[in-house]
């Protein structure tokens, strides 16, 4: 199965490239040149997975960013020329699942596009619990008592990854190899804002968490399991 | 000779006094104001009164006198006419007369407080007749003397005491013919105690009036060095608050004095200081946004090339010589064509105070660790090795981990860069304060211009020299930053021939002022074996920041 990119960036020549970059390791792309459209043509595409520009004519790519996620739980990328800047941590918040700095290598985009559409192998009769939660891992489900709480499936994996290991504390840099395939030091923002977001939709109250708890220093970990 | 203790101790407090007086004196305008104004009144009011209380006494004086004189000839020619008159004819009877009519002229309110009758000593012969009515005094035998010999008044000032205490006073005296008996002194003692009495009442009034107007001129100095200083001195804390920065610092200026003048003019300068300023600012934005936005825009298009010639690079076996060489060479110039971009792109960040430390308490010496286990593949390419020695205690310190590995790696590079081939140490060492890492190579070295310079942007030790590892002439400029950012040192030594150090020192905590960097910097000889790597206490024994 071909697996579809949309990419949302204005410059002509940059998305041509990528297309390429793309077509040559067996994907799809379709493409949008500015923010206004990027709805209609991601709605007409149907893509596995969005490249977004942050920098957009029209409409910029953090808003993008949120309407898709209204939308769907489709990953999306964020390319941006600013790595410093407010932006990174916004289009974070906003509901993309990484982000690349340009410039970038074509191996690096396509080891990310990879990353974000592997399906972690999940075991199929495995159920596992973290805080009051449960997690259907076959299923892709997580569910407070008969509730079922809709997550991303970035943030599905992070729950995972935790709730795998409840005695494990893990470090931002673990969290980020595991959950997000790198392998040498990335920004550790990445955690932390998916961490607020994963929080902000799991904890009863997201000011003191009992399901993704910080460990001062270190990082994360699971919250006790309670039912 | 030694001083006694206590002596000593007197010294010592009076030298502190002293010192502390001096520095008020020399800090407080208005002390100065106030003392100089006291003493200078001080000085007019003494000078003032002295002149007044002498004039006032030399005329209440020279009155008295001349009225004492007048009075004594008056009474002296009286006594005369009457003792002329008297009918009396032995010297016996004589005397009784004499008494009588010398008793009689005694009389109250004339001033006079004594009368003496002395016989001439010229006269041998006669009886003698002396006798004192009221006041005596001891009198001089000049005066006696100038009475006999002269026909005319004589006068002296002299102590008298009467009953109702002593005094000055004066004597006047003149010659008498008793009839049949020959010429006598006759003596008046007038008392001054009335005019004493009165010169020291208006001296004392003096006095009174004096301190009242020196304490009025004490308030006085006292008010108007406020009046005028207190708008000074807020001149003085606005002018304060603007070098602080805060520009819109201005003064409250009311009427039109020349005070408020003060204040207008200070505004003035004020509004055109931050008017410079704000263009300054603007303009230095301007510029530091320019070179940020163009670094920015050049991305775009410097992505579609890379991924291009990563592209062509890849296919680069199915082409001819020529075109594969291009290829590589696109290859790698596009990859320094980025590092400079990178590179350029941070150092207007820290022009533009844009960079951001995200500091977390760390161990040092793993990062350090990091860095040389990242850095060995290159050494060994250069034939070079890496000597890493660290104290067994864990150098936590905060710290930005990006940013101290950026700094290793282009300090690692650099060494490995111009070590020659020889062995490269890296010295990990730490103090109650700060940590430091050194970098020594023992290599080409550096002149001590060259240590000053080596931290310039696109400065290069030696042109001549090709780049061996390439680099963009940013690296040690940016590092240098990185610790400055820290609020740490980076620190260069070199002599050549015998190589260069490197010295990073980062600050234990934020806000630790580092006085005497932990770490070696400078090499006396070669020959002569490292220092000891210095070992800090344990993290558990860290000190609150408020203990250093």
């Amino acid at each position: 199965m071909t697996c579809t990119i949309l990419v949302v960036d204005d410059d002509p020549a940059i998305s041509e490239m990528i297309g390429i970059v793309l077509a040559s390791e067996g994907f799809e792309a379709a493409f949008c040149q500015d923010g206004e459209h990027a709805i209609e043509v991601f709605n007409e595409v149907g893509p596995d997975l969005v490249l977004l520009d942050l920098m957009l004519p029209g409409k910029d790519g953090i808003e993008v960013c949120r309407d898709i996620r209204r939308l769907a739980d489709t990953p999306v990328v964020m390319l941006t020329a600013r790595s410093d800047t407010i932006d990174v941590v916004r289009g974070l918040e906003a509901g993309a699942d990484d982000y690349m700095v340009k410039p970038f290598k074509p191996q690096e985009l396509v080891a990310r596009v990879r990353a974000r559409l592997r399906r972690q192998d999940h075991d199929a009769s495995e159920r596992l619990h973290i805080g009051d939660l449960v997690i259907d891992v076959a299923g892709h489900r997580v569910m407070r008592g008969n509730e079922q709480i809709q997550l991303t499936p970035l943030e599905f994996d992070l729950m995972v990854a935790l709730a795998r290991k409840p005695w494990q504390v893990f470090s931002r840099e673990a969290l980020l190899e595991q959950v997000w395939g790198y392998r040498h030091q990335a920004d550790t923002r990445l955690v932390n804002v998916h961490v607020q977001r994963l929080r902000a939709k799991v904890e009863r109250d997201p000011e003191h968490p009992e399901v993704v708890v910080t460990v001062r220093g270190v990082g994360y970990r699971a919250g006790a399991a309670t039912s | 000779m030694p001083r006694p203790p206590e002596r000593r101790a007197v010294v010592a407090r009076l030298g502190s006094l002293a010192r502390r007086a001096r520095l008020a004196w020399g800090s407080s305008l208005r002390l100065r104001v106030l003392a100089v104004t006291t003493l200078v009144g001080i000085i007019a009011l003494m000078l003032v009164s002295v002149t007044l209380s002498d004039r006032v006494r030399d005329t209440l004086y020279d009155q008295r006198v001349d009225e004492a004189l007048a009075d004594a000839a008056s009474r002296t020619s009286l006594i005369q006419t009457q003792l002329d008159n008297t009918t009396a004819g032995t010297p016996a009877q004589m005397q009784t007369v004499a008494a009588e009519i010398i008793k009689a002229n005694q009389s109250p309110g004339s001033g006079a407080v004594g009368t003496l009758l002395r016989r001439s000593p010229s006269e041998a012969a006669g009886i003698p007749i002396d006798f004192t009515v009221g006041s005596s005094v001891e009198l001089s035998p000049e005066l006696r003397e100038a009475v006999q010999t002269n026909t005319v008044q004589q006068w002296q000032p002299i102590a008298v005491t009467t009953t109702s205490g002593s005094g000055p006073g004066i004597v006047v005296g003149a010659q008498v013919q008793i009839p049949d008996v020959g010429p006598y002194e006759l003596y008046f003692v007038y008392s001054l105690v009335p005019e004493q009495a009165t010169l020291r009442l208006i001296q004392q009034t003096l006095v009174v009036a004096g301190l009242a107007l020196l304490g009025l001129l004490a308030a006085m100095a006292f008010y108007l060095a406020r009046q005028v200083l207190g708008p000074v001195q807020r001149a003085a804390h606005a002018a304060e608050r603007i070098a602080a920065g805060r520009l819109d610092e201005r003064m409250s200026v009311a009427g039109r004095d020349e005070l408020a003048t003060l204040g207008r003019s200070f505004n003035e300068m004020a509004s055109s200081l931050q008017d410079q300023f704000e263009r300054l600012s603007g303009l230095s934005k301007v510029q530091q946004r320019f070179v940020s936005d163009v670094s920015h825009e050049l991305r775009t298009p410097l992505t579609t090339i890379r991924m291009a010639s990563e592209m062509i690079f890849d296919a680069r076996g199915a082409f001819d010589p020529g075109t594969r060489r291009s290829a590589e060479l696109l290859h790698t110039q596009v990859d320094r064509f980025e590092s400079l971009l990178a590179d350029l792109l941070e150092i207007s960040r820290f022009d533009a105070g844009a960079a951001v430390l995200d500091v977390e308490h760390l161990d040092v010496r793993v990062i350090v660790r990091r860095a040389v286990d990242l850095a060995a593949p290159l050494a060994e390419r250069m034939g070079t090795t890496l000597v890493h020695t660290e104290p067994d205690e864990a150098c936590r310190a905060d710290v930005d981990p990006r940013r101290v590995e950026r700094i290793l790696r282009n300090l690692l590079a650099n060494a490995v860069e111009h070590a020659d081939g020889k062995p490269i140490d890296i010295v990990v060492s730490a103090d109650e304060r700060a940590v430091g890492v050194s970098v020594i190579d023992h290599g080409l070295g550096m002149t001590q211009r060259q240590t000053e310079q080596v931290f310039d942007r696109f400065w290069r030790g030696d042109p001549s020299r090709a780049r061996t590892i390439g680099g963009t002439g940013l690296g040690l400029a940016i590092s240098s930053e990185d610790a400055r950012l820290h609020g740490g040192l980076l620190e260069a030594w070199g002599r050549p021939g015998v190589g260069a150090t490197f010295r990073l020192t980062l600050p234990r905590r934020a806000g630790v002022v580092i006085t005497d960097p932990p770490g070696q910097l400078e090499r006396a000889h070669e020959d002569v074996e490292p220092e000891p790597v210095r070992h800090g206490p344990s993290p558990a024994e860290l000190p609150d920041l408020e203990e250093l």
